[in-house]
């Protein structure tokens, strides 16, 4: 495809970015004197900044030019990883999980694991997690530099070392405070130079029921073409989307996964730290109108065969297309001088945000439920503050090893991105019977959360490696040649199950803790939330309900 | 005159959200006029002029309210 040439003016507004988020965490520097400071914020973030962080964290370049292309796959069924596939998860987080996260002043999720239960499970996912997130964090560094590489002719090295070096700069200089504050400019970026591309793609096709009109219903509907796996391209059937998605992946996502979950940790008060996935969520189901309608317009112009809309090939495997450069096309097609600049900067921060957000992650979960857990337990603040700046600073070189490692062997992609469903869904059993079931042991946490992961890892391997026969692959998928999507989603749900069933299983026959050293930490022996003096207005509850509400709107309207 | 507190606070990022949006605004609108010209579906529509003009009303807004909100 053709390269995307920049003028003075684009180089000047990219330039610019990297400026001031560096300039960010030099002015952040003088705030950041104690280990809370660097790890937490300070603990006084209100819940629109932490909110807007919670999903900032989240929302990387990659799902946006991902979804995009998806979208042109797919069609509406991207809509489900941005509203059953995440809004149900983050009110619950909001709701019932906060509390006991908030409460119990903890610096990490693993940190939770240590209080509820001991230090087996606390160390089993604090080392899964920091492998995970720097893994994911190199494979981001890797993808960004491809993209760029193919879009704009920047050298391999030049994308990956700049940024990579910047967030070294701005996270050590001003920890998760820097990493907010960039994730809130990046934020705002993203809409400054995206949206535009789906209000330009409206105002080409002629209005926004053009972009919907003569679409086949597999492309044009949320519901209606998933009773079957077959009516659908990705393959999926709704209980697939309502368990795999919308439960088990999604609740262990957004529930335990401490990349998110940080930025709620950082709140004032346990009411904005209930309130920062909710205030989250209304901004979540808004990114389909940048991500399904240019992924809708950009569908639209290749089958109309525009001459100068041809998706190209992707760099890695020619023989497939490259549907991740939708949006940069877009770009190309729709924005003049400078606004290109904006849109690639947009792109820029995304990546970045990214990649902040997962060494902002590690250093904390390394520092506290590592080094601390581990190698000096009598660490002073002092020391854990130095020890967070050399890990944001070991982290990031990882990445950028990892980064090196996918571009000499890619097919450690597929291993490395399937990795969050070997972590996360069975640590949400874990968490959901630590935060409800007292009865829940540590015993019983420790080993379903090894089974869970081991059983994860083995579905994986046996899809991957071709080692189940057709009628193993339909017990575990209930579909005939289930679709790479349908895997993903049975493999989360039987890792969940499995994890919750030895959990309760062994928990059933091994002493739990009493219930004063589970004070705080389980429903029925932590005090229920008075905000009787709140204005209902002002309740997390509230604003749930009506983020619910909208959530049911949006899938009956384009059910 | 005694010398006045450092403040303890870092200002509010809703100024540092503005105070880019406000930049960017105008040097996309500076992009849209003064750089060179390229060929773009809906040209005609001229977006850097009036997408650069709503960026920097919200920036604008933006850097006043950080402004205004600091040590609150």
């Amino acid at each position: 495809m053709t390269q995307i040439h920049l003028s003075a003016i684009d180089w000047a507004i990219i330039g610019l970015y990297f400026v001031f988020i560096i300039g960010i965490g030099l002015y952040l520097r003088g705030f950041t004197k104690t280990g809370d400071d660097f790890f937490l914020a300070g603990r006084k973030n209100s819940s629109w900044v932490a909110g807007l962080a919670f999903l900032s964290a989240n929302l990387g370049a990659l799902e946006i030019l991902g979804w995009t292309g998806g979208t042109m796959k797919y069609g509406m069924l991207v809509s489900h990883f941005y509203w059953i596939g995440a809004i149900p998860a983050m009110l619950f987080l909001g709701l019932y999980m906060m509390p006991f996260y908030y409460s119990s002043r903890i610096h990490s999720v693993p940190g939770y694991l240590l209080l509820r239960y001991d230090e087996r499970s606390r160390l089993l996912n604090a080392v899964s997690f920091a492998v995970m997130t720097l893994l994911m964090s190199g494979i981001n560094l890797y993808l960004m530099a491809l993209v760029f590489n193919v879009l704009l002719g920047w050298g391999w090295g030049v994308s990956m070392w700049v940024s990579a070096a910047s967030i070294a700069c701005y996270i050590t200089l001003g920890g998760l405070m820097s990493a907010i504050f960039t994730e809130i400019v990046q934020f705002f970026l993203i809409w400054a130079g995206l949206f535009l591309v789906s209000i330009l793609g409206i105002v080409e096709m002629g209005g926004i029921h053009e972009v919907f009109a003569g679409l086949p219903p597999a492309m044009a509907s949320l519901w209606s073409t998933t009773g079957s796996s077959s009516q659908n391209a990705m393959g999926v059937t709704w209980p697939a989307i309502v368990m795999g998605l919308g439960f088990v992946l999604s609740f262990g996502y957004w529930t335990t996964d401490f990349l998110v979950v940080q930025r709620a940790f950082s709140s004032k008060d346990l009411r904005s730290a209930r309130l920062t996935p909710i205030t989250a969520a209304f901004f979540k189901m808004a990114l389909p109108f940048i991500v399904v309608i240019a992924g809708m317009v950009a569908y639209k112009l290749s089958v109309r065969g525009e001459g100068s809309f041809v998706m190209p090939a992707d760099p890695t495997d020619a023989t497939k297309t490259w549907y991740d450069a939708a949006l940069p096309l877009l770009i190309v097609r729709y924005y003049p001088t400078g606004l290109v600049g904006l849109g690639i900067t947009a792109l820029l921060a995304g990546f970045m945000a990214g990649q902040a957000g997962n060494v902002s992650a590690f250093n904390t979960v390394f520092t506290y439920d590592i080094y601390r857990a581990v190698i000096k337990k009598d660490a002073s603040d002092a020391q854990l503050l130095w020890v967070g700046r050399v890990t944001t600073i070991v982290g990031i070189l990882l990445s950028v090893a990892t980064a090196y490692l996918a571009m000499q062997f890619n097919a450690i992609m597929d291993y490395i991105q399937a990795i969050f469903s070997w972590v996360n869904a069975p640590l949400f059993a874990t968490m959901l019977l630590g935060m409800f079931w007292k009865r829940t042991t540590s015993h019983g946490a420790f080993y379903g959360l090894l089974v869970g992961m081991a059983v994860s890892f083995s579905i994986f391997l046996g899809f991957k490696l071709g080692l189940f026969s057709p009628a193993t692959a339909h017990l575990i998928t209930f579909a005939d040649n289930p679709s790479d999507m349908t895997r993903n989603l049975w493999q989360a749900i039987w890792a969940w199950l499995v994890c919750f069933g030895v959990t309760v299983a062994i928990s059933l026959v091994t002493t739990p803790k009493t219930d004063a050293e589970l004070q705080g930490l389980v429903k029925g022996l932590t005090p229920d939330i008075d905000d009787s003096q709140v204005v209902w207005y002002g309740k997390p509850a509230f604003w749930a309900a009506v983020a619910f509400v909208v959530l049911v709107a949006l899938n009956v309207v384009f059910r | 005159m005694q010398p006045s507190e450092p403040s303890r606070e870092p200002l509010p990022i809703w100024f540092f959200v503005g105070v880019i949006l406000l930049v960017y605004g105008v040097l996309v609108i500076a992009g849209g006029t003064l750089g060179p010209v390229r060929p773009t579906v809906l040209a005609e529509t001229k977006p850097a002029l009036w997408w650069g003009a709503i960026l920097c009303v919200f920036g604008a807004v933006f850097t006043a309210v950080g402004w205004l909100g600091r040590d609150r």
